[in-house]
């Protein structure tokens, strides 16, 4: 098959770039990676095609061969694509290292056993050598080109995996001393001398003569061990200052040899002296790589760095400085003295502001500056601040002006605020003073957003230039107040800032958001709302009404009422009466909603105001609050109206929590016509308005009511509750039991409590007293009564004589009829709703006493068996 | 010190996606340390048309500029730096370089080589100074000579080749890239001498050494060695803030400190100035300074009274005594922002013409090539304004109410403001054969404002406070 035409390529490789994921879903997706190989082979194929192909799987190959074995195959072939180009000049063979590289790492089949690794990196070391490697790359003077690329690929190599070049540390070296390409030589080298530092120091083995020998161990140039141990932790070729604080890459552990650090020091030496030979960005790589690799190693003095440093200072480059700031921060006063640090900062802050730099630049030099790595710092770390030496003079030569762009301006601003922090409490006399400029600046902010026609971004700025002052200088109360009545001014000019506002007053804290609120609010209703700005001040009210100066926002607001015709206005307004029903309340505000409940022209908002009427006279204050409050289940959501629906539903809705509230039952109560379950209750904490409902399983019992208390407090003794019972048949049964109350909160909140049981002895009613002297036959009347329809039984109380007497006084007095103490009762017990029970224990002997029941209703007996078996065990 | 991509962006208002992609470029290689380095905050590089939205929306230019929102323009979202979180399919990837210029949006994602949470200062990022040296290199090659847009679409189209010499895994090896464009006149590098990296070949022309001295009136100024020295006249005021290109080998402590924060006193460093370097093939700018000069050049007054719909206006201008008086040419620019336009104008000029542009509301004053003898000149005239019209009138930030501005524009060749020169002979050249030398010298102005005597200005100058 001959090879795709350009255009079908082109068309191709654009449908592809728009979209990998879409493209590589779709039905060419498939055939992508491998029509992409097979005409980098095809001589038919023009070689402008074929470096577009390549520059393609440079950027996506793990798109293009998604997993280990299509890499290994795919590198391969890029690798036979190689070395079957013609012996002559080609711009294939540069793009086809880089992505032979790029695939075996990014395929992560880079290792011993991959046999396209070991076929790129013994081509990629005798290219960097300068070695002949073979008639496919034409004569060796064709090769020279490709020595720089070759180092590239084998940085690229050592960078995902540290380690692996540590036996050729020597070879480099030489070939850094020879001929050699400097720069990218000097990037391996000090690359991988780095990572054999680290792997070395991690293995507590020394250098192990490592930067002498050609290759030192028999393995060969590749030290995949080392690979290995780099591999499972890739080292930061320039970490983060703080992170190496904690000791991640400290050095200190490796043991050098005297000879050893001879020859590292003398390698450093090697590598800085030729350093201006790096482009820029080269230079500041090296130092960045050399200063933490030799940070805290005994034996190499940081002063190596020394000779280089003038000479970095004096560019503007950006990359230059940074670098010096790395050596800062990594070696401080070793290398840095004071006079150093005053000198360094000094050109920092030169070069923050020197004309002949690009805005990005300076920003970032002054970021630089509020993160000075100092010798001696003060405050604590990772906070903004300026350094102690940067001092008021320089300090001042970094000014805010009008003039900056927006990003430089918050960024001088905030220095100037730290210096107007510092100068607080000093001299006030001078003609003007730090503050007195920051103050004229803001004014001048102000104004600016204060334009008709000025855009967005101005207005933003000044409002972050108001929160970094707020937030800077909480205590300076001149500042503050300026600034309050600078921003309602700044209202009065132009309202429809007001979700500036809105934000900025959920931004700052009480100490100005309250004044600021009251200056607000008196701006708003000091004038009649009727003009064009009403919607902003309605949405300003409802951020700043608040209880004092009730009756002159309920009057704007009546006024504004008439004015309010279309749906957003009636909503803005609802949403003002909102915030003033969280607030206060008050009479003013209730008759305002009856009017808004009647006038309103929207059924939606004339809802709203009467639900919110409703509320506001049925509930009361905290109840109201937390009902209009954020939402207690969701208060991060964004929508304000899924929050404020959310937050209806907690209130007014039932909670489901578990009961802070214990109930037991108390002692019998044998009288009235009903039998009576006393209940102790003891609150945990305090609750409102307890409702519990009780729910007897199998509708043995008649409903039962509802037992209400108004208030429970822990602590305090409450009265019992009574619970009067209508048993459907005399049986025992367990109460479900719920409760349903309102937290202090305004909450309501419903919890389910540990069923109560209902014993059959709590059923006993006594018969009404028969009168005087007919006790007997009462009881003989009743007790011939149950035959033949009920049942009769007899037991055996073992009891002794004495027991008896007690038995019946404690647990059946209510019921006695007739008594003889201590030996004989009879006992009448009324069972509702229609049956008795009758007992009569007689004739205590020694070991016990004879019990003859008689019921009238036979499924009470089984129960009164087990009653009296266990009245017996108890006793 | 790796990059994960780079962008090159063009906003588009008002079309469908507000912009597009103009350049993109990965590095997988880079990415895959990423994702191991930056562990449970890790948040990969998207594809272009959500990295397009996303660097849109954060940097303002998608068309719903016109209503506050919350997560831009919130008051407590302070960004001081060029330095971005693009939201992202909800999360957050950071840190993206970014800055616009010249109507391109310069975008870069280096790596960060520990976790992102919490976010490490960026001083502490060396990827963050490397990536901002590939976008500024990038731009500095986009605008190098490119007016037309096939021009820039030519130069797009060379980036890929570019950037595979410049960067070809995410590292940048060097951040000019004109150094990596075909050059006729380097020859290929067969030599085994060792060559500075930044240098591409060697040169194959007539050697020269030139010179040029360019003084801007806002005080800067360009020179290029060997070793050249700077020379200033006696009482010539010393030149301070130097910054020096990189391949300036060794510089003398005295230039190096010399700036303009401090009190200046007598005893202050006057030169000569030395620059010992090794240039490269390119023209390059060897220093740039600035200084405090005791006189401007051209002193002058603006005065603006309004009354009702007219404005007074009166510039007086007088040419230094010892300034030469031969310029270029020489204008002055008088602009009335946020104002209607230019409806009627009666007005004196006592030398020069005077031009109107009534839509723009400006006035331009030509002073031509001479001050007359008296070397003082003046205009003084009212201005009537129409109605303000909506959008087509220009708009200041600054210039609100009767804060308003002069701007004046000239050039004086050969000359500058601080005498500053360098000596023919004082250039001295370590290589085989003698290279021509020759020295240009001249004063741009830059910002040379005169503000409205009778209203705020915006105050600039630091020491004021002092």
């Amino acid at each position: 098959m001959g090879p795709l035409s350009r255009e079908t390529w082109a068309h191709r490789l654009a449908a592809f770039r728009a979209s990998p994921s879409a493209f590589m879903a779709g039905a060419d997706g498939e055939n992508l990676g491998r029509d992409l190989l097979s005409d980098l082979r095809n001589e038919k194929q023009s070689e402008q095609t074929k470096v577009s192909l390549l520059a393609l799987s440079l950027e996506y190959p793990a798109e293009l061969w998604p997993n280990a074995p299509a890499a290994e195959a795919a590198a391969t072939s890029l690798l036979d694509t190689l070395v079957l180009l013609p012996p002559r000049p080609s711009a294939l063979r540069k793009p086809l290292l880089l992505a032979a590289t790029t695939l075996l790492v990014t395929g992560g089949v880079l290792g011993p056993t991959s046999e396209a690794s070991c076929r790129l990196l013994p081509l990629l070391l005798g290219l960097a050598s300068g070695r002949d490697v073979g008639q496919g790359f034409g004569p060796i003077s064709e090769q020279r080109p490709l020595r720089a690329t070759a180092c590239e690929c084998l940085r690229e190599l050592e960078s995902c995996k540290p380690g692996l070049l540590g036996c050729s540390l020597g070879l480099l070296r030489r070939l850094l001393g020879q001929e050699g390409p400097v720069q990218p030589l000097s990037l391996l080298l000090a690359l991988s001398l780095r990572d054999t530092l680290v792997a070395q120091s991690r293995s507590r083995a020394g250098l192990q003569g490592l930067l002498v020998s050609e290759i030192s161990t028999g393995s060969g140039p590749w030290d995949w061990t080392l690979a290995e141990e780099g591999g499972a932790h890739l080292l930061p070729q320039a970490p983060s200052w703080p992170a190496t604080e904690e000791g991640e890459c400290g050095l200190a552990v490796l043991e050098l040899t005297p000879e050893e650090a001879r020859e590292l020091r003398a390698v450093v030496a090697q590598l800085l002296d030729t350093s201006y030979l790096l482009t820029p960005v080269a230079q500041a790589q090296l130092l960045w790589l050399l200063g933490w690799a030799l940070r805290g190693l005994r034996g190499q003095p940081p002063a190596l760095f020394k000779p280089q440093l003038v000479r970095l200072l004096g560019t503007g480059q950006l990359t230059l400085l940074h670098a010096v700031l790395a050596l800062k921060a990594a070696f401080g006063e070793a290398l840095f003295t004071a006079q150093d640090e005053a000198l360094l900062l000094r050109r920092l802050a030169l070069a923050a502001q020197h004309p002949s730099l690009p805005l990005p630049t300076h920003l970032f030099y002054l970021h630089c500056l509020l993160h000075f790595p100092e010798n001696w710092p003060l405050g604590p770390e990772g906070e903004e601040a300026a350094p102690l030496l940067l001092g008021p003079q320089l300090c001042r030569s970094l000014m805010p002006s009008l003039l900056h762009e927006p990003m430089a301006l918050l960024a001088h601003l905030h220095l100037l605020c730290l210096l107007c922090a510092e100068e607080e409490e000093m001299d006030q006399g001078q003609l003007q003073s730090p503050q007195q400029y920051l103050e004229e600046l803001l004014a001048g902010m102000r104004q600016r957003a204060a334009l008709d026609s000025s855009p967005q971004t101005l207005a933003t700025v000044c409002f972050q230039a108001s929160y970094l002052v707020a937030s800077c200088l909480p205590g300076q109360t001149k500042v503050l107040t300026s600034l309050i009545h600078g921003l309602a001014q700044l209202y009065q000019a132009r309202p429809m800032l007001a979700p500036h506002f809105v934000d900025f007053l959920d931004q700052v804290g009480p100490e100005l958001g309250e004044p600021l609120k009251r200056a607000l609010q008196q701006e708003v209703v000091s004038k009649p709302g009727r003009n064009e700005a009403l919607c902003w001040h309605l949405q300003m009210l409802a951020k700043v009404a608040e209880g004092d100066a009730q009756s002159a926002t309920l009057s704007f607001l009546q006024d504004a009422a008439a004015y309010c015709t279309d749906w957003s206005l009636q909503q803005a307004l609802l949403r003002v009466c909102r915030a003033l029903l969280q607030t206060s309340g008050g009479r003013g505000l209730a008759s305002l909603l009856q009017v808004l409940a009647r006038q309103l022209e929207d059924p939606d908002g004339r809802d709203h105001a009467r639900l919110y009427y409703i509320l506001l006279t049925h509930l009361a204050g905290p109840k109201l609050g937390v009902a209009l409050g954020p939402s207690v289940a969701a208060p991060a959501l964004a929508s304000s109206l899924v929050a404020e629906n959310q937050g209806f539903a907690a209130t007014l809705m039932v909670q489901e929590t578990p009961a802070p509230i214990r109930l037991g039952v108390g002692p019998r109560m044998a009288k009235g016509p009903l039998p009576v379950l006393q209940l102790h209750i003891e609150a945990l904490e305090p609750i409102y308005s307890l409702e519990l409902r009780f729910r007897v399983e199998g509708k043995i019992y008649a409903p039962l009511k509802a037992i209400h208390v108004p208030y429970l407090c822990p602590g305090r003794p409450a009265h019992p509750l009574f619970l009067p019972l209508q048993p459907r048949c005399p049986a025992p049964a367990k109460l479900e039991v719920q409760a349903l109350f309102s937290t202090p909160a305004g909450l309501t909140c419903h919890a389910p409590l540990p069923p109560l049981s209902v014993n059959f002895e709590d059923l006993f009613l006594p018969f009404p007293q028969p009168p005087n002297g007919a006790e007997w036959s009462f009881f003989e009347g009743l007790w011939d009564s149950c035959l033949p329809k009920g049942a009769e039984s007899r037991v055996w109380c073992p009891l002794e004589p004495q027991g008896l007497e007690t038995l019946v006084s404690r647990h059946l007095e209510p019921f006695v009829v007739v008594a003889q103490p201590p030996s004989s009762y009879h006992i009448a017990i009324r069972l509702l709703p229609t049956s008795m029970l009758l007992l009569q224990l007689e004739a205590a002997q020694i070991d016990g006493v004879p019990v003859a029941l008689r019921t009238d209703d036979w499924t009470v007996l089984p129960l009164a068996g087990d009653y009296l078996r266990r009245l017996v065990g108890t006793e | 010190m790796a990059l994960r991509g780079v962008w090159l962006v063009r906003p588009e208002p008002g079309t469908a996606l507000c912009g597009s992609v103009r350049f993109s470029r990965r590095y997988p290689t880079v990415e895959k340390r990423a994702k191991i380095f930056n562990g449970v905050s890790y948040v990969p590089v998207p594809e272009d048309g959500p990295f397009l939205k996303a660097l849109l929306f954060e940097l303002r230019l998608l068309d719903d500029d016109k209503d506050f929102v919350k997560r831009c323009d919130s008051c407590s979202r302070i960004n001081k730096t060029s330095v971005y979180a693009l939201a992202i399919g909800g999360e957050e990837l950071w840190p993206v370089v970014a800055f616009l210029k010249n109507g391109m949006i310069y975008a870069s994602v280096p790596l960060v080589e520990q976790t992102l949470s919490p976010r490490p200062p960026l001083v502490s990022l060396s990827g963050i100074s490397q990536g901002l040296q590939l976008l500024f290199g990038i731009q500095d090659f986009l605008s190098l000579g490119q007016k037309s847009d096939s021009e820039l679409n030519t130069k797009l189209s060379q980036l890929p080749d570019l950037l595979l010499q410049a960067c070809p895994f995410g590292t940048l090896l060097d951040a000019n890239l004109q150094n990596f464009l075909d050059n006729i006149n380097v020859a290929s590098v067969t030599q085994p001498q060792k060559l500075p990296a930044w240098k591409a070949g060697t040169y194959k022309g007539k050697p020269q050494v030139s010179i040029s001295i360019t003084e801007k009136c806002d005080l800067e100024g360009i020179m290029p060695n060997v070793t050249i020295s700077l020379s200033l006249p006696t009482n010539g005021s010393p030149l301070q803030d130097i910054l020096v290109h990189p391949c300036v080998t060794s510089l003398d402590s005295a230039i190096l400190t010399s700036n303009s924060i401090d009190v200046m006193d007598d005893s202050a460093f006057s030169g000569p100035y030395k620059f010992p370097f090794s240039p490269p093939l390119e023209s390059f700018n060897l220093c740039y300074y600035t200084s405090q000069v005791p006189v401007p050049p051209i002193l002058g007054f603006y005065q603006i009274k309004e009354e009702d719909i007219q404005l007074k206006i009166a510039v007086n201008l007088k040419l230094h005594e010892s300034v030469k008086n031969n310029f270029e040419f020489c204008e002055a620019h008088i602009p009335f922002y946020n104002r209607g336009p230019i409806t009627h104008l009666e007005y004196k000029v006592s030398f020069g013409q005077l031009e109107i542009f009534r839509e723009k509301g400006l006035l331009i004053w030509i002073i031509g090539q001479k001050f007359p003898k008296s070397m003082e000149i003046n205009l003084s005239g009212t201005v009537t304004f129409g109605a303000k019209g909506h959008d087509k009138q220009p708009f200041d930030q600054i210039c609100i109410g009767g804060t308003a501005y002069v701007k004046l524009h000239f050039r004086i060749l050969d000359y500058t403001l601080t005498g500053c020169y360098a000596d023919q002979h004082s250039v001295q050249v370590f290589a085989s054969g003698k290279p021509k030398i020759s020295t240009h010298r001249k004063l741009i102005s830059s910002d040379y404002y005169i503000w409205n005597s009778k209203a705020p200005a915006p105050i600039t100058y630091g020491s004021l406070l002092l």
